[in-house]
């Protein structure tokens, strides 16, 4: 069978055109915005690395990067050993497990705005979980009031909310670890614990790689939960704004520093993709190992 | 007070049927005649507000026939955003509803017509302090009809008064008053407030605000304010939350009583009765905490970009909706007032009839008529955002109360050039 040259080129024409509309013109046009000193209603005069030198010295963006750095660090770990846990409990066929697996995933598909509405009349000061401390005899914490709790309380959100989706990705690798190799360890006289790190965490290395790329990169570029818990205002002093809130704040409304926000955007797409690169290259001795 | 009390009134409501963009006109009139269709941009006003808006939308075009008014509402969620995809495309509707803060950088940046010299008998017929607030000031030159108006009252809760030892029908009535009986409340463990002062409430200190094209709240009366709020804090008679909650925050604070006062509106009192019976049964109301003798005013306009193709049209428009009929008839229906020299004077403002609603709507119309829109024009949502921030890192001892008003005021000169 022939075709035209040109037929496949039209099959994706409507997702080669949303992609360079949606996504790299303006991805292009912050690059260009970057080196400007753009506001939401004027295109801006060229400032070469004006924006660059500004950010050097600017304590928020290096306040913003290390929260984002500390998220990244305190959520991956996390986000890569609970979900395969939770996993080998949900593969077990056993009568109800739907309902668990329902449960764990869940808060995947809740809306942000609800997950970060419980979670606020929770960890308020007289929320739930306040309460209960100060029913057991403790005293108030300041949850969502102390920078420092604040950003943890937003990672135990970024957690618990990653915890179905990263437990999916385990499920479908986990049917893939052959039975023959558990049983083999099993005849050796392996117990689970054994069995689980000589078969189970060997055979998923490369998804955990996948699953910490993938939460660091979500990690490092949080957004909803900080916004969400600290009512849009990244904690008491701007403490606990991560690099995305920055940016967002910047760049905002029709008095928006468009220009800097672009710059900031910059940085945040190189660090992403040295992230991404450097998981890439890990993945690439796992397989030759 | 702030500015979101008065936005929430009406975009509390709930709203359907959005989405719609803000297209010009494809009709033009090109010789300034009243004909031609235009597009009208509301802020979240449907459903609550859909038969009134279309029956001024009917009866202007029958009053001038052929002309079409298509009007399109925004949720009050993504309002900013919208105005400005709209206003970096060159495609702003042809009558937008805006508060004088965002008609502020669109006039600034040459896109409104300037109402002083497109409608030079216009003036007469608004509160003079409703009109000056769209102005652009030292430059002059009017950037919108004034619409809507707002002010209100402090709440308190009269039962944690009482807890206290407080006199329950005695709350503070200035600043002074304030802080001690804040601080005889927070010995009780009550916190009074919810939230930081905002700028419109260095305003209500006395505080100057603006000057000579600079912020200057951070002079010695700004710096004696941010003090007396440190020692409030110190004692507990703000709640934790204070430090990051914004207007809606605070309001729910009070609402769940956990703060024993908290500024509103006439529209609070309704929410008040429907969703806190128990608030509304203790609710003591009282006039604004003030320095200056005079209240803050929030309120909303019309403004006519210059990019319409039919501004004849769209001008007319701007001055039909916000003339005294138009405006009394919105103000009955959604507890503001009339930005109108002479919608005040209806009955309706003046008379009270026994209810708490009425008390508030004649005390509230008697405040506007001295009336400050404290809040600078000038005054962007990023330096919202310094001087909320900065204030609690007063507030948590990072930084004297001088030296966080002086980053503030730093902050907020800078974001203006």
């Amino acid at each position: 069978m022939t075709h035209r040259p040109y037929t496949p080129w039209l099959f994706l024409a409507p997702g080669l055109a949303i992609c360079l509309l949606f996504v790299i013109f303006p991805f292009l046009n912050m690059i260009v915005l970057a080196f400007t000193d753009a506001s939401a209603l004027g295109g801006g005069q060229f400032t070469g690395v004006e924006n660059f030198a500004r950010m050097v010295q600017d304590p928020k963006f290096w306040a913003a990067a290390r929260n984002s750095l500390l998220y990244m660090a305190g959520v991956v770990p996390p986000l890569v050993l609970l979900p395969l846990l939770i996993a080998m409990l949900a593969q077990k066929i056993v009568p109800g497990i739907g309902i668990f697996r329902t449960a764990f995933f869940t808060p995947v598909i809740a809306s942000t705005v609800v997950v970060g509405l419980i979670w606020t009349w929770l960890l308020d000061s007289r929320g739930l979980v306040n309460n209960l401390v100060e029913a057991l005899g403790g005293s108030r914490i300041g949850f969502l009031t102390d920078s420092t709790l604040l950003l943890i309380s937003s990672m135990v959100v970024t957690v618990w909310r990653g915890l179905g989706y990263y437990m999916v990705i385990y499920l479908a690798a986990l049917a893939n670890v052959p039975k023959d190799l558990h049983e083999a360890a099993m005849v050796d006289g392996a117990g689970p614990v054994r069995r689980f790190w000589s078969v189970t965490v060997p055979s998923l290395r490369p998804t955990m790689v996948l699953v910490a790329a993938l939460s660091a990169v979500n990690g490092f570029r949080v957004f909803s939960e900080i916004y969400l818990l600290s009512g849009g205002t990244g904690g008491p002093g701007g403490a606990s704004t991560t690099l995305v809130m920055l940016i967002q704040s910047v760049g905002r409304g029709l008095t928006g520093e468009v220009g800097y926000a672009s710059a900031l955007s910059v940085v945040l797409f190189v660090i992403l993709l040295g992230l991404l690169l450097v998981t890439l290259k890990l993945n690439r001795r796992e397989d030759q190992l | 007070m702030k500015r979101r009390t008065f936005l929430a009134g009406l975009a509390a409501v709930p709203v359907a049927g959005c989405g719609l963009s803000g297209t010009s006109s494809t009709n033009t009139a090109t010789n300034g005649q009243v004909t031609g269709e235009i597009t009208f941009q509301t802020w979240s006003l449907k459903p609550k507000y859909t038969d009134y808006v279309n029956g001024v939308v009917d009866a202007f075009q029958k009053q001038h026939q052929g002309t079409t008014v298509k009007w399109v509402d925004q949720p009050a969620d993504g309002y900013l955003a919208k105005v400005m995809a709209d206003a970096s495309a060159g495609s702003l509707p042809d009558v937008i509803n805006v508060p004088p803060d965002l008609s502020f950088p669109l006039a600034k940046a040459g896109q409104l017509v300037d109402l002083d010299e497109s409608l030079k008998d216009a003036k007469p017929e608004y509160l003079e302090n409703a009109w000056q607030a769209f102005e652009i000031p030292g430059k002059g030159g009017c950037y919108g009809f004034p619409w809507y108006l707002n002010t209100g009252p402090i709440f308190y809760n009269k039962a944690l008064f009482s807890q206290a030892g407080l006199d329950p029908d005695k709350p503070p009535t200035n600043f002074k008053e304030l802080e001690t009986q804040a601080l005889k409340l927070a010995e009780k463990k009550v916190a009074i407030l919810g939230q930081t002062p905002s700028i419109a409430d260095f305003g209500l200190y006395g505080v100057k605000l603006f000057e000579n094209d600079k912020f200057t709240f951070n002079e010695p009366k700004g710096v004696e304010f941010v003090e007396s709020y440190k020692r409030m804090y110190d004692a507990g008679a703000l709640i934790p939350e204070a430090l990051t909650q914004n207007y809606t925050g605070a309001g729910a604070k009070f609402m769940a009583q956990q703060t024993a006062l908290n500024p509103g509106s006439a529209y609070d009192l309704g929410k008040f009765k429907t969703d806190a019976p128990s608030l509304y049964a203790n609710i003591g109301i009282t006039t604004p905490i003030t320095n200056t003798g005079s209240a803050n005013m929030f309120l909303h306009g019309v403004s006519v970009p210059k990019s319409s193709k039919n501004q004849a049209t769209a001008l007319a428009f701007g001055r039909f909706l916000t003339n005294a009929e138009n405006q009394v008839k919105f103000a009955k229906l959604a507890s503001i007032f009339p930005s109108t020299s002479k919608g005040g004077d209806d009955p309706y403002f003046t008379t009270e009839d026994g209810t708490d609603e009425a008390r508030v709507r004649v005390a509230a119309a008697k405040q506007l008529k001295t009336a400050v829109n404290y809040t600078p024009v000038q005054f962007s949502d990023q330096m919202r955002e310094a001087l909320l921030q900065q204030l609690a890192d007063a507030m948590l001892g990072k930084k004297s109360p001088k030296q966080a008003l002086d980053a503030a005021v730093d902050e907020c000169n800078r974001l203006l050039k």
